[in-house]
Formats: structure tokens, C-alpha cells, sequence
């Protein structure tokens, strides 16, 4: 849910750009010290960014019937990590405002911080704690971005009832209200998205393995042991994330990945 | 090409500076946003709409195909505030001065979505993008968005094609099967994105890449007629909505 252009008084505005602009600071220094390491991250990112666009440009049947767009917010940050998404997220929210009309430049500071800063971190904190508690990956994966996208709309509620409280019961009166707007449509919608996204993991683990891996997603291939008898090593991904992913996990994956063969192929076709 | 750049390309202001544009554009948007709504707002809007139809020369149709989309937001948003929770007569009332207060914030974004809208117009991002880094936005981050920028054009046009041959082979027939087809289509966007940003990498670096993206910008120097003339404006409507404020009820 984007804040349309001028939908905030100006203090308002300047004080989420103010509060949106250390995390958006924080993700520039990730971003540049990634490039100046490694140049050809630039075409990477540049790759995230456009697909964190187009994603959420996807429209989602909703359960009351309806069509909705995802936010994207959980599988960018479980793809690219919250620092970065905070950039991207940026990036992408500048776009829709001056290619889509959707959202604003006023209210960018308000937007950023809820979708790409709250949102992401929210959903990237689930994802991480599931994880470390072997979850297995796609419930984890279902879990970061339903708390991602839920988490996305609550921080616009609470924007909203902020700029706009209750001439009666005041704050928590206008929380209330706009909250129990966006429960109807955004508790289904949030339900939707933890769907597809799992679905476009799947898909993913399947086609893009290698891109996951140097994601730090998925860990890399196991090496052959080297003794018989001994435990397989499994090196962590040298991508900008050291996740982790359970051993039954790994190989559920392993399994899946040798039964598909040609899989990028294969998803393309399927996708068509 | 999206509906809002495609037309931005083919504007009669294309070859100004975008800073001449900001100045008008972007400062009718701080005034939507800074004066009372009423009637700095109504000012601001109606000044923006006329710049937008006469100089700027932006088509009828396609303004009101972009502005329909913040306008419906606006008014979904506004039919909030005419309600209050709590209270004496009831648990969800009519709010006292609730049509006061949508109506003014109805004009406040209507006039600075069109604010944006004069700007978005009339620069094509990728006039403004590479200029970015003269008002302080790291290379780096301009880089990636010249990236995002180029990119997201191709893979709209893939998804659009995909969405097609999907529809094509009853994709879309059932619930279940609009779900398969929309998970495929998420996971065909990235992996043609990285594969994309593959591609361009290798090709790149055949051309000695060295980390930055070259690009050529059209020349253009800002005007300092047009900007004088737009901060002219901006001072008339600011001072024209004080002196109204004293004369209208």
C-alpha cells in the first residue's frame, strides 16, 4: 500500500524521510563497498532491483476475490538481505512514483520506511529465527514473507492513524479504523503472497540453484568425503549473506535439483 | 516503454534541463503540500493542470489514464476521515468538520500528485538518473538504478509475452492453475534477470568494464528565463492564495 503524493503533512513527510534515512544510508555503504569490491555486482543489483519492480507489478488473485499486487518486501529481503533491500526498495518505490504515479515523492520517506525498511527487516528476522530453529525452508520462507507483507501494512496503519487521528478516541481510535481496513483485504492478501512466494522459491530452487547459492540462500553442493565413512563437507555460500540451511533441507534439494535436469529449461517451458 | 515515460520521451519540454522542470513541477508539489488546501491547493491545481495541458503539451487522455490511479487512492483514503470511532452517539459516527477535512486533503494530494505528474511527463528518468550523481547520489546507486531503469523495460516486455502464451494455454482457466502460472512467471523474472545480468557482464567485459556504467546524457543547460519564470509563479500563487485566504470565507 503505497502513501499517495501529498497524502502526509509536510512535518509528517520530513519526519519518516528523516527516520527512512539512516537504514537507506546504512544499505548505500552495503551497496558501494559491494561494487567497489566486486564491479560486476553492479549488473546484479541492477538485475535484483528490476526483478523487485516487475514483481511487484504481478497481480494476485485475492481471496475475497479480488486482484492485489505483492509487495515483494519478503522474497527481496530473503533474496537480497534487508541493508540492500532498503536501496533497492528505495530505488523501486522512486520508479512507481514517476513511471507509475504510484505512491510519491513527498511521501517516499513514509513509503521507504515501511516497505522497504520495516517490512523486509520483519519478515528477514522470521525467515532467519525459523531457520535457526530448522524449520523447514519453504515454511520458513511462507512465514517471512506473510510477516513481511502483514508488517508492511501495519507501519502504513500506523503512519496514517499518526497524520490523521481519531477526532474522538484520537491515535489508537485511527489505528483502529485504518487498521480494520487493510485487515479485510491485507490479512488474505499477506496469505496470498506467503504462497507465491513460496511457489516462486520452489520454482527457484529448482532452476537457479546457482544464483540461490551465491545469494547465500542455499548452501553450496556438498564435497565428496574424503574418507569413507566421513561426514560430507558443505561450505557456506561466498555470497553477501552467510545463511544456512538444515542438512534434511540440503537434501531434499539435492534430490530435487538431480530429478530435474535441465531445470531452467524446464521452468521457462512450464512458465510458458 | 511504460505509458508515463513513453510520453515523457516525446514531450515539447524533452530537451530542457530536468532542473528546469524540478523547479516548476517538483515546487508546485512543496506549495500543494505546504499552503491550506483551500484555497492554495485549488490554486496549485488548477495552475498545474493548465501548465500541463497548454506548455507542456501533455495529451488529455493520457494525464487523466495516469492521474486516475493517485485520484483513486486519494479518495479511498479521504472517505476515512469522514467517519470518527467512539463518542456518545455511537461506536462509528459522522465525524464534526470529517467533509472539512477530506475535501482538503482530496485537494492537497490532487494537486501535488499533478505536481509529480508535470515533472514525470515531461523527463524521461533517463535524462534525470545520470544527473543524479551531480546533486551527491553515490555513482554506485546510480549505476544500479541505470541498471533497474534498463532492465525492467525487458522484463515487462517478457512478462507481458509470457502472461500471453500462458492465457494461450489455459493458464488462467482455474484458480489453481492461476497460481501455478503466477509462481512460474515470478521465477522466470528472476532467473531471466540474472540471466540477462549475465550476459550484459560478459559482454561488458569484453569492452574493458571497469566498474562504471558510461552513459551518454542529451546536452541541455538549465534556463535561466524558465526558472525565474517558475519561481515567478510560485511566489504569485503563494501570494495570491494569502491575500485569498483573507477574502474567502
Amino acid at each position: 500500500m503505497h502513501i499517495a503524493e501529498g497524502f502526509l503533512p509536510p512535518a509528517h513527510a520530513i519526519a519518516w524521510g528523516v527516520a527512512s534515512a539512516p537504514f537507506v544510508v546504512h544499505g548505500v555503504r552495503s551497496l558501494t563497498r559491494e561494487v567497489k569490491e566486486h564491479p560486476e555486482s553492479t549488473l546484479l543489483l541492477g538485475a535484483s532491483g528490476a526483478f523487485t519492480f516487475v514483481l511487484s507489478a504481478l497481480k494476485i488473485p485475492s481471496v475475497t476475490g479480488s486482484c492485489s499486487h505483492p509487495t515483494g518486501t519478503g522474497l527481496g529481503a530473503i533474496l537480497f538481505r534487508p541493508p540492500v533491500m532498503a536501496v533497492l526498495g528505495t530505488i523501486t518505490l522512486l520508479f512507481q512514483a514517476l513511471l507509475l504515479a504510484h505512491g510519491g515523492l513527498t511521501t517516499l520517506g513514509a513509503n521507504v520506511f515501511s516497505m522497504a525498511i520495516a517490512g523486509p527487516w520483519a519478515g528477514y528476522a522470521v525467515y532467519r529465527l525459523l531457520k535457526r530453529y530448522d524449520v523447514p525452508l519453504m515454511a520458513a520462507v511462507f512465514c517471512g514473507a506473510f510477516v513481511a507483507d502483514l508488517s508492511t501494512y501495519c507501519v502504513t496503519s500506523v503512519q496514517l492513524a499518526l497524520a490523521f487521528p481519531d477526532p474522538g478516541s484520537g491515535f489508537l481510535g485511527a489505528l483502529g479504523k485504518f487498521g480494520g481496513i487493510f485487515a479485510v483485504t491485507q490479512i488474505p492478501l499477506a496469505v496470498s503472497e506467503g504462497l507465491l512466494t513460496v511457489l516462486v522459491m520452489r520454482l527457484l530452487v529448482q532452476s537457479s540453484r546457482g544464483e540461490l547459492t551465491r545469494l547465500g540462500v542455499l548452501l553450496q553442493r556438498a564435497r565428496p568425503a574424503t574418507a569413507p565413512g566421513a561426514t560430507p563437507a558443505t561450505d557456506r555460500a561466498p555470497g553477501p549473506t552467510m545463511d544456512t540451511t538444515t542438512a534434511k533441507t540440503e537434501a531434499k534439494i539435492k534430490a530435487t535439483d538431480q530429478d530435474t535436469g535441465d531445470a531452467r529449461t524446464e521452468t521457462e517451458a512450464r512458465a510458458r | 516503454m511504460l505509458p508515463i515515460d513513453a510520453a515523457a520521451h516525446s514531450s515539447r519540454w524533452r530537451r530542457r534541463h530536468p532542473v528546469d522542470k524540478a523547479v516548476l513541477g517538483l515546487g508546485l508539489t512543496a506549495l500543494a503540500v505546504s499552503l491550506p488546501p483551500w484555497p492554495g491547493a485549488a490554486l496549485v491545481l488548477l495552475t498545474a493542470l493548465v501548465v500541463l495541458l497548454g506548455p507542456a503539451g501533455v495529451p488529455a487522455r493520457k494525464l487523466w489514464r495516469a492521474y486516475r490511479v493517485p485520484l483513486g487512492f486519494c479518495v479511498t483514503g479521504a472517505l476515512t476521515l469522514l467517519v470518527q470511532i467512539g463518542g456518545p452517539d455511537g461506536f462509528v459516527t459522522l465525524a464534526e468538520g470529517g467533509p472539512a477535512r477530506a475535501g482538503g486533503l482530496l485537494l492537497r494530494t490532487s494537486a501535488a500528485s499533478l505536481g509529480v505528474l508535470l515533472f514525470a511527463f515531461t523527463t524521461p528518468l533517463s535524462d534525470l538518473l545520470p544527473r543524479l550523481v551531480r546533486a551527491g547520489v553515490p555513482v554506485a546507486v546510480v549505476d544500479v538504478a541505470l541498471v533497474t531503469y534498463r532492465m525492467s523495460f525487458l522484463l515487462l516486455d517478457s512478462m507481458g509475452r509470457i502472461r500471453q502464451a500462458q492465457a494461450a494455454r489455459l493458464g488462467h482457466t482455474t484458480r489453481a492453475a492461476t497460481w501455478r502460472s503466477l509462481a512460474g512467471l515470478g521465477a522466470t523474472a528472476f532467473v531471466r534477470a540474472f540471466d540477462r545480468a549475465g550476459r550484459l557482464q560478459a559482454g561488458l567485459a569484453g569492452r574493458g568494464y571497469d566498474g562504471t556504467l558510461r552513459v551518454l546524457v542529451p546536452e541541455a543547460k538549465v534556463s535561466r528565463p524558465f526558472v525565474a519564470a517558475a519561481v515567478v509563479l510560485l511566489l504569485s500563487l503563494i501570494a495570491l492564495t494569502l491575500v485569498l485566504k483573507k477574502v474567502l470565507p
